[in-house]
């Protein structure tokens, strides 16, 4: 009883009231806003005056109703998305069963040069990406030149939205791989030895035993990494944006991130670039709905 | 936790054929001998030929980019360098020159002030919260961690447009007050999921020794649960740090004036200047990347078990 004494009811909304404060006033509410202006014309005027101006659903109607919206951003969103959650996934899987198959040093040596490519930041990465493609003097289309395969001067990956989107794949599933990889190696290492030893005696085939002891095992791991994932290829922004064309100039690479920001800062129609926004929030929203599913059920909280 | 100390090299695995390095070790590793001998084989200090062509394949896919990015900038002619797997030479001229010309002596200040003061300040908050979800049974505390981790998944592109619509009206826009402010709110959802497993570890019974030595709560706090979750601490801030070191959407709406950017707004800009000078603009990246990666490999083992400690049992 003298220790209950020091769990007074209170104590609890006292640790957590200025977090909760902090997370109410700068994502609660700014979230609530985003779909208040999404119901107005919110232009520069709107701004200057500070008046509001409700239109009811006419952005939504207005994205909804826009072609480029269903042959451009919204393919560019999700097949961009599902590229990079199968790409990733499948490479972090790989290299976490590798990583688990090899000696101490060497795992520590490879999980470290992953961990650097999980570490450099999105904004670096990606000029970096940008300079191994450049058109004029980058590394890929010197090589492609000296054999002869392409003509510099007329090549430019970055102008065909294919080709945008595969370099930008390239570049997200290599900053993303390595947390595939290393949790499923956390997940790996729980296994018990004794269950492959014993299948293997039975003669299974390791793309047997992968099936039928190791991705059963690790399901709810898999579930969360391609969850997660998931969420963050949808919402790729700072990629996309950086590499020639994304910041405006070429309509043809935009997803619904890059679009919705365009739409607000640059042609100033605040309201039809937060319901693209909200759009985009609903669609996370379904799968973070998803993704708590899966971890309600494995995790008591 | 067994797997850490040797693995059979007899296992080889196979589920990503996929990928070019597993496929290498399925070939190497083949005719390894039965049961038997596996424990002579788990004993072999060196890897067979088929892991050493994985090892070499994964390093080198992981490292390209940052060793592409480190030897342009120290190459003294890196916008002409194509294909040239070696730099030309060894110059330091292209940090000088960002350093001097591009301004990023002044953007590194900046940056480095955002982020602790955004670390600061989450860290303390997080932990606050953190004890609270970890160490009390309450009404609503289960709400609170689905709040926690829903906010984690709102896109910044949603919030920055009423963010920045709100900061106009104060007149914060242009001020790193205002960015430190907002980088608070996006490190603290991370921050708190992370330190509650690190908070959750701490045995119960120490706690309970205290009260029974008359401590206070208070005391019992800083005495034995903040020395404890020191190092998850440590590790939470080290990643707050690098959520605001990175982040650029919120910078580049916000950062108006060449004399308040941040890191990645100033890379950016000086990118959008001389688009061709690479041995500069990877200079200038270099300096950005350099302090994250160091910090990131440093925590790296908090970093994942903190991260998974909330999804994944075991």
């Amino acid at each position: 009883m003298q220790v209950l004494g020091h769990k007074s009811p209170l104590r609890p909304w006292l640790l957590l009231a200025p977090a909760l404060g902090v997370l109410g006033v700068l994502l609660l509410w700014p979230l609530a806003r985003v779909v208040m202006i999404s119901l107005q014309d919110y232009g520069l005027r709107q701004i200057a005056s500070g008046e509001s101006n409700y239109i009811g659903f006419d952005n939504y109607a207005a994205i909804f109703g826009d072609s480029f919206l269903w042959t451009v951003v919204l393919p560019n969103t999700i097949g961009f998305a599902v590229a990079c959650v199968v790409l990733t996934v499948v490479l972090g899987t790989a290299v976490a069963l590798f990583l688990n198959n090899l000696g101490t040093l060497w795992r520590t040596v490879c999980s470290t040069a992953i961990m650097v490519a999980w570490a450099v930041p999105a904004i670096t990465g990606t000029y970096v990406w940008i300079w191994i493609f450049d058109p004029l003097n980058g590394l890929v289309s010197s090589v492609l030149d000296s054999v002869g395969l392409i003509d510099p001067a007329t090549t430019n990956w970055f102008t065909e939205r294919l080709s945008f989107y595969a370099i930008a794949t390239l570049n997200v599933v290599h900053h993303g791989f390595p947390f595939v990889a290393i949790t499923v190696l956390a997940g790996l290492l729980t296994i018990p030895k004794e269950l492959h030893e014993a299948a293997m005696m039975d003669g299974a085939t390791p793309w047997r035993r992968f099936w039928t002891i190791t991705a059963p095992i690790l399901r709810p791991v898999f579930a969360v990494v391609t969850i997660l994932s998931t969420i963050w290829d949808f919402k790729v922004f700072t990629q996309i944006y950086l590499m020639p064309g994304g910041n405006g100039g070429n309509k043809e690479v935009f997803n619904l991130g890059v679009w919705s920001y365009i739409q607000s800062f640059a042609q100033g129609k605040y309201g039809m670039g937060s319901a693209i926004a909200v759009l985009l929030t609903l669609i996370l929203l379904g799968i973070t709905i998803v993704y708590m599913r899966t971890l309600f059920k494995e995790e008591e909280l | 936790m067994s797997a850490l100390t040797g693995t059979p090299s007899s296992t080889p695995p196979t589920a990503g054929r996929a990928g070019r390095t597993v496929a290498a070790s399925i070939d190497g590793s083949a005719p390894r001998p039965p049961q038997a001998l596996r424990v002579k084989a788990r004993k072999r200090p060196l890897p067979t030929a088929g892991k050493v062509v994985g090892i070499v394949a994964l390093l080198a896919f992981a490292l390209f980019p940052a060793y592409w990015m480190f030897s342009s900038a120290i190459d003294p002619e890196a916008a002409t360098r194509g294909a040239r797997i070696l730099p030309a030479g060894v110059t330091w001229d292209n940090f000088v020159t960002v350093i001097d010309d591009g301004g990023f002596g002044h953007y590194l200040r900046n940056s480095i002030v955002v982020a602790i003061g955004a670390v600061v300040f989450s860290s303390v908050l997080a932990l606050l919260a953190a004890v609270a979800v970890s160490r009390f049974r309450f009404r609503f505390r289960k709400s609170i961690l689905v709040l926690v981790l829903m906010v984690q998944m709102v896109p910044l592109e949603a919030l920055v447009i009423p963010l920045f619509l709100q900061m106009r009206t104060l007149g914060m826009l242009n001020s790193l007050l205002g960015l430190t402010i907002v980088y608070i709110a996006f490190s603290l959802s991370f921050a708190i999921w992370m330190l509650r497993g690190f908070v959750a570890a701490v045995p119960v019974e120490l706690e309970e020794a205290a009260y029974l030595d008359g401590a206070s709560w208070g005391r019992m706090f800083w005495k034995i649960l903040l020395p404890l979750v020191a190092p998850g601490v440590v590790a939470t801030s080290v990643f707050s740090f690098i959520t605001a070191w990175n982040e650029f959407i919120f910078a580049l709406t916000f950062l108006q004036q060449s004399a308040k950017y941040t890191v990645p707004i100033g890379l950016q800009k000086f990118f959008g200047e001389n688009t061709t000078d690479w041995g500069a603009v990877m200079a200038a990246s270099t300096l950005i990347t350099l302090p994250v990666i160091v910090f990131f490999v440093l925590v790296q083992r908090n970093l994942s078990s903190g991260l998974t400690a909330g999804s994944v049992k075991g």
